[in-house]
């Protein structure tokens, strides 16, 4: 394993001032290295954190206090090396297919022959062959999340953030687009950083998984899963490591 | 590849038609129906109800009143002639309105400076009805077709801002989000993102304005005119021919119908993304 540290946050805290005037503390004291080409998996309780502390990784929204450095430079604002898929998947959705994957590069001036063979290939590989004349608005959930990951590669950043990004799929999809996803990840590696509040997502996809604690957010545990890939989620030792770990979880919240 | 495909053929099958979805076919039977109506039940209020017939000219009478000026002029012009003026007059004013106020209103929408140099202007001239200037105009622009276009367009103007201005706020601080983290620079921001996301709302705009600039082609042909659907009206008050004043009215009508039906064609052409494309 590469050991080079990519994505490293350094006692990250987030505090909002509250209606009543006193503060929220949402992320306290979080650290966290991810090394190059290591798929990490954040989890924790909902609605607590996770998403502010993509954004703060991003460079969409500040720390209160604390360090994020992305290749060894410090991230103050967003930028095109650390890629993002959301949750809302937030395709641009005036754009085809093509547009939204081929915008990344587009936007920094990259010719159009370069770029859109770049974009097919990453089309092709998410499976949308087929679908780049269409609009968001014509494809299903999965395929709009597939666009998006597809996007985010393009752009090859040196690191992928994705934000609960399988959280509005119905199990099914779920399921798939994991499997899909974890198939692509092998083919091109990249250094991962995937936030969920699925056990079993985690399971499927982390070289490691670091479990949050509930609010205000911070590092309760982690656990290194060397599980052959792909993983057999009905696997004996899949569901040993299942038990364990969710015997530390704190969910409910 | 197997799974797109399953997904593609269930998505070209809409899965639950709604109740009020009516057919095309259908849809313009109705509105024949619909026509055909008011046209019967205005006709029978002629010959039926003592003296209706004179406030209120019957629709034999128009229609015929309409034949008999394709070929003989009222004034100088007959009535396809006032048709082409009045059509004229609404697109170049409403045009010149619509271009100085859809960029005033993303100027206004996108920079907090721009919008505090020019709201505090904005927010006086807004409220004065288009006919109001009918005077001034006069003054400015003298009796000729400038100051037309200025009325009209000033109505326009208004309209087209205020969308402007709302489309460009609306835009999506997540959709801002993602083209900076794609690597947009700030100039993009606006041409990729916040101009394309305003789009809707400036059709929106566009079309309200529509309507707006047909109303004022009145006032705009009280200022001294020959021509157009507006002298139509005033010459019908000024003789007491109210079959001329209907005819007028039909003619802006006209007019409206062909300019938004074009506005219409454009607006799903370049908004077929969004849902007021549909």
């Amino acid at each position: 394993m590469n050991n080079e540290v990519v994505i490293k946050c350094e006692n990250i805290s987030k505090t909002f001032p509250t209606a009543d005037g006193t503060a929220f503390d949402v992320i306290a004291d979080f650290s966290i290295e991810v090394n190059k080409n290591e798929f990490v998996v954040l989890i924790g309780p909902g609605q607590c954190g996770k998403t502010t502390l993509i954004n703060i990784i991003a460079g969409l929204e500040e720390a209160t206090s604390g360090i994020v450095t992305v290749g060894g430079e410090l991230v103050t604002e967003p930028d095109p090396k650390i890629g993002v898929v959301y949750q809302e998947t937030n395709l641009f959705p005036w754009l085809t297919v093509m547009g939204n994957v081929e915008f990344g590069p587009k936007a920094q001036g990259e010719s159009k022959a370069s770029r859109q063979e770049r974009a097919q290939k990453y089309i092709d590989l998410v499976g949308l062959t087929g679908f780049e004349n269409q609009h968001p608005n014509k494809l299903s959930g999965g395929m709009q999340q597939r666009v998006g990951i597809a996007r985010v590669y393009t752009n090859e950043p040196l690191v992928l953030l994705l934000d609960e990004p399988f959280g509005h799929l119905d199990a099914q999809t779920r399921y798939l687009m994991e499997e899909e996803l974890e198939k692509i990840w092998r083919q091109e590696r990249r250094t991962v950083l995937f936030v969920t509040n699925n056990l079993e997502e985690a399971i499927f996809l982390a070289d490691r998984i670091v479990l949050m604690t509930n609010c205000p957010s911070t590092v309760k545990q982690e656990y290194i899963i060397d599980l052959p890939r792909p993983r057999d989620i009905t696997s004996r030792e899949f569901l040993k490591i299942r038990e364990e770990i969710s015997k530390n979880l704190d969910l409910t919240s | 590849m197997a799974t797109s495909n399953n997904i593609k053929k269930k998505k070209t099958k809409p899965a639950i038609i709604s109740e009020d979805q009516i057919t095309k076919k259908q849809s313009t039977l109705y509105a024949f129906i619909s026509f055909a109506v008011v046209v019967v039940l205005w006709q029978l209020a002629v010959l039926f109800l003592p003296n209706f017939g004179n406030i209120f000219p019957g629709p034999y009478d128009v229609v015929a009143l309409m034949i008999k000026i394709v070929k003989e002029p009222v004034g100088r012009l007959t009535l396809f002639a006032h048709l082409g003026w009045t059509l004229k007059r609404i697109f170049i004013g409403y045009i010149i309105g619509a271009v100085i106020g859809v960029i005033t209103g993303l100027a206004m929408g996108t920079s907090k400076l721009a919008n505090a140099i020019i709201s505090p202007v904005f927010e006086i001239l807004r409220p004065i009805p288009a006919i109001a200037w009918v005077p001034m105009a006069i003054l400015w622009f003298g009796l000729g077709e400038a100051s037309k276009y200025f009325i009209i367009g000033f109505s326009t103007f208004v309209i087209c801002a205020l969308n402007s201005i709302a489309g460009a706020r609306a835009t999506s601080e997540k959709l801002k989000g993602a083209a900076r983290m794609l690597g947009a620079s700030e100039r993009q921001l606006f041409s990729k993102i916040i101009l394309p996301s305003s789009v809707p709302q400036i059709f929106a705009g566009l079309q309200i304005s529509l309507s707006a600039s047909c109303s004022t082609i009145l006032a705009a042909e009280m200022v001294r005119s020959e021509e157009g659907a507006g002298w139509l009206i005033l010459r019908g008050m000024n003789t007491g021919n109210m079959t001329l004043v209907l005819v007028g009215l039909i003619v802006i009508s006209v007019t409206g119908l062909i300019l938004a039906t074009v506005m219409r064609a454009i607006e799903r052409k370049a908004i077929s993304w969004s849902f007021r494309g549909k």
